[in-house]
């Protein structure tokens, strides 16, 4: 019992600064206004109040890259606490091959922050 | 008879209104996979050759907590680092360990992620099969060559918590 309200507090008190959302977590990719490009929309949420940098990826099942597109840049600025919707285009030639489009933090190295966790979030294409 | 008439007169009068009644629906779709980071972690420097992230070296442990939403829908992967992203220049190597542990679970049945976990190199893959709160805590020691002191400077290394869709 004790230990049920332990964690609701810890999550309550925690969660709510340093998590990073990426979704969906099953996107479906649709014809874009460009011959043989397929797009998607992603929703990237920042709540890691260190981290303001997320580089986009597309990968195959076993996590090489696949040549993709990002609206605004395959490295994206997400203020913390901020909300970003990005497309990403993939060629249709490689759509039988691209199997995950995932988001990476980017960590400065010149921060002074101890940050030692950078996240990845992939959804699968479905 | 009446009452009969009654009956039809108030379903017509129900259905009448719910076909002008505009309903709305909203929803915002959440992620069923969020990364959150704990603790950030911190190298102790227990001899001049070896940083520790283990307590017992004077260092912090990373947690790392996953909440996971929808039940079977995502892997973790936690890999510890096997370089520094920031370090003074370095003339010799560094070996690298490093352990990932469940550390605490919200549903008790989570404790299986621990039992059924894969590991390869420098990850550890969690099969994320039931929903609810879990925290890892990841060990990372690097010792400089044979016996060297690691000069001196910041150091800093990243553990990559992962989420993949399955």
């Amino acid at each position: 019992m004790y230990r049920k309200i332990i964690i609701g507090i810890l999550l309550c008190l925690s969660g709510s600064v340093m998590a990073h959302e990426w979704t969906p977590t099953y996107p479906k990719m649709k014809y874009s206004f460009i011959d043989g490009i397929m797009v998607t929309t992603m929703d990237l949420f920042n709540k890691r109040e260190d981290i303001s940098w997320y580089e986009i990826g597309v990968y195959d099942k076993d996590f090489n890259l696949i040549k993709h597109s990002v609206q605004g840049g395959k490295v994206q600025y997400v203020p913390p606490l901020q909300r970003k919707s990005v497309d990403v285009y993939i060629r249709s030639k490689d759509m039988d091959k691209a199997t995950y489009i995932c988001s990476k933090s980017k960590i400065i190295s010149e921060s002074e922050k101890a940050t030692v966790v950078a996240s990845r979030i992939c959804s699968k294409i479905k | 008879m009446f009452k009969k008439a009654l009956l039809t007169s108030a379903f017509v009068a129900c259905t009448a209104q719910a076909q002008v009644a505009d309903v709305p629906i909203t929803g915002n779709v959440a992620s069923k996979c969020v990364i959150t980071t704990d603790t950030p972690g911190v190298f102790g420097n227990p001899v001049s050759n070896k940083l520790s992230t283990l307590p017992t070296d004077g260092g912090v442990l990373p947690i790392v907590r996953y909440d996971i939403i929808e039940a079977d829908s995502y892997k973790a992967h936690i890999t510890w680092p096997q370089s520094f992203t920031t370090s003074p220049v370095l003339n010799d190597v560094v070996n690298w360990t490093g352990d990932v542990e469940l550390a605490e679970v919200s549903v008790a049945e989570m404790a299986d992620f621990e039992t059924n976990k894969v590991q390869w190199n420098n990850t550890t893959e969690y099969d994320l099969t039931i929903a609810g709160s879990a925290w890892f805590k990841i060990t990372s020691v690097a010792d400089y060559g044979f016996d060297k002191s690691f000069p001196g400077g910041q150091y800093r290394a990243a553990v990559i918590a992962e989420c993949i869709a399955k």
